[in-house]
């Protein structure tokens, strides 16, 4: 009815018209498509829409009513956007799964180059601690080398101390014997010093002890020449007067020994006087070895009585 | 049942309403309001009036429009995927630049340090 209507309506220019404005809008469209197809990128993608997309483009140029061409043209438009739009979106997917590869590719060199990286720190820490470990090592062994040298030097010093010690002890006891000697020197000097006249049968006398000598000894002892000069004083008290010498020993020993120890005692007293300046011919010496003790012989003390030189100023000539 | 009877000859004929109320439904899930706002609203007018169409009988119009509401919500649709993906791909080409500038600045001072000791 609407058909009949529009028919007799549009017959001629119109129609033509018509049919001309559809042609433009079909080959607008087909153009769209052929472009869409044609392109190198999206022409792959998307098939099924475009293939919808010819469909709805072809059916626009099946003609029809005013109204149905509205309507195709509609959806041969919106199918034509659709496969534009479903190629775009392929393609952009298609894009992201790259970028997604891509993506993954950067983290796998980074985490590979950060593996490298872990692989020479690791290196470098190994190394470190083996030069750490060289280094302590080296340390240790100066430590013991000097710990060792500590002790040489330690005991040398003691060694050096117990020298010292030992010097110090020697010294120690040579101050001591030196005190000892000169303790005894002195006794003997202030033994020696302090002799005294005494009245004997024959006269005056004076007695050297036997420390005057050494033992065994015929000589005088050093320290006894200082008792001279009261020997000598002694004699020179009266230097008329002749002086006798007589040497005494104990009773120990031969008698002819004696004899000649106590002749050689007296005669070294004798010389003594002498060189002092007593006059030699006022002298006599004579040994009596053991014959006139003065002591028991039983005793040290006894023994040491006897043994004596007595220097007599003589009353008498005999 | 006195609905149904009444009913009953006056019954629509199956234009397609149902199918392209879920096309509209599942275009706006995928985010056309955002991607796609235009083919969205062409869509709901073209729907609503089907539905006009429809309430008067006029079958065949409905049909037309309830077909032309899902061309435009298939549109809607593929064009939300479009921007979905478009975005996507820019947010990853910025991802994968930093990436790499990262990386790359990451391993250069790390070679340095490597070196120096």
């Amino acid at each position: 009815m609407r058909r009949l209507v529009l028919a007799t309506l549009l017959i001629g220019v119109a129609a033509g018209a018509m049919a001309a404005k559809h042609d433009l809008d079909y080959e607008r469209l087909r153009a769209n498509l052929d472009t869409l197809a044609a392109d190198p990128m999206l022409g792959r993608l998307a098939p099924a829409e475009r293939a919808l997309a010819e469909q709805a483009v072809q059916a626009l140029a099946e003609g029809g009513s005013r109204g149905e061409h509205a309507h195709r043209l509609y959806m041969a438009e919106r199918r034509v956007d659709i496969a534009y739009a479903a190629a775009q979106a392929a393609e952009q997917e298609r894009r992201l799964a790259e970028l997604d590869r891509e993506h993954d590719r950067i983290l796998l060199e980074a985490s590979q180059r950060e593996l490298q990286r872990a692989r020479m720190d690791a290196e470098r820490t190994r190394m470190e601690s083996e030069l750490r470990a060289e280094e302590s090592e080296r340390l240790r062994l100066q430590g013991e080398q000097s710990a060792q040298e500590a002790e040489a030097a330690r005991a040398e010093a003691a060694q050096t101390q117990r020298l010292l010690d030992a010097q110090a002890k020697s010294a120690e006891l040579a101050r001591k014997e030196a005190q000892l000697a000169e303790a005894a020197a002195g006794d003997l000097r202030k033994r020696l010093s302090n002799l005294r006249a005494t009245r004997g049968a024959r006269g005056m006398q004076m007695t050297l002890d036997d420390i005057a000598f050494a033992p065994g000894q015929a000589g005088l002892r050093p320290e006894a020449k200082a008792s001279l000069g009261q020997l000598v004083a002694f004699v020179n008290r009266d230097p008329a007067k002749p002086i006798r010498i007589e040497g005494h020993t104990d009773s120990r020993g031969k008698p002819e020994a004696n004899h000649v120890l106590s002749q050689r005692r007296a005669d070294a007293v004798r010389a003594a006087l002498v060189a002092a300046g007593v006059a030699a011919n006022r002298i006599t010496s004579v040994g009596l070895g053991e014959d006139e003790p003065v002591a028991g012989n039983d005793t040290e003390e006894g023994r040491a009585r006897n043994r004596r030189v007595d220097v007599i100023l003589e009353d008498q000539p005999r | 049942m006195l609905v149904l009877t009444a009913c009953a000859p006056t019954k629509p004929p199956n234009i397609g309403l149902d199918e392209a109320t879920r096309m509209l439904a599942a275009a706006r899930d995928a985010g056309a309001p955002t991607y796609a706002p235009m083919e969205l609203r062409n869509a709901e007018d073209r729907l609503s009036q089907a539905r006009a169409r429809a309430a008067k009988h006029d079958f065949d119009e409905a049909a037309s429009l309830v077909q032309e509401a899902q061309v435009d919500s298939e549109l809607a649709m593929v064009k939300s995927r479009l921007g979905k993906a478009r975005e996507k791909v820019d947010t990853r080409v910025h991802e994968n630049a930093d990436l790499r500038q990262q990386s790359d600045s990451g391993a250069n001072p790390a070679d340095a340090q490597g070196g120096q000791p």
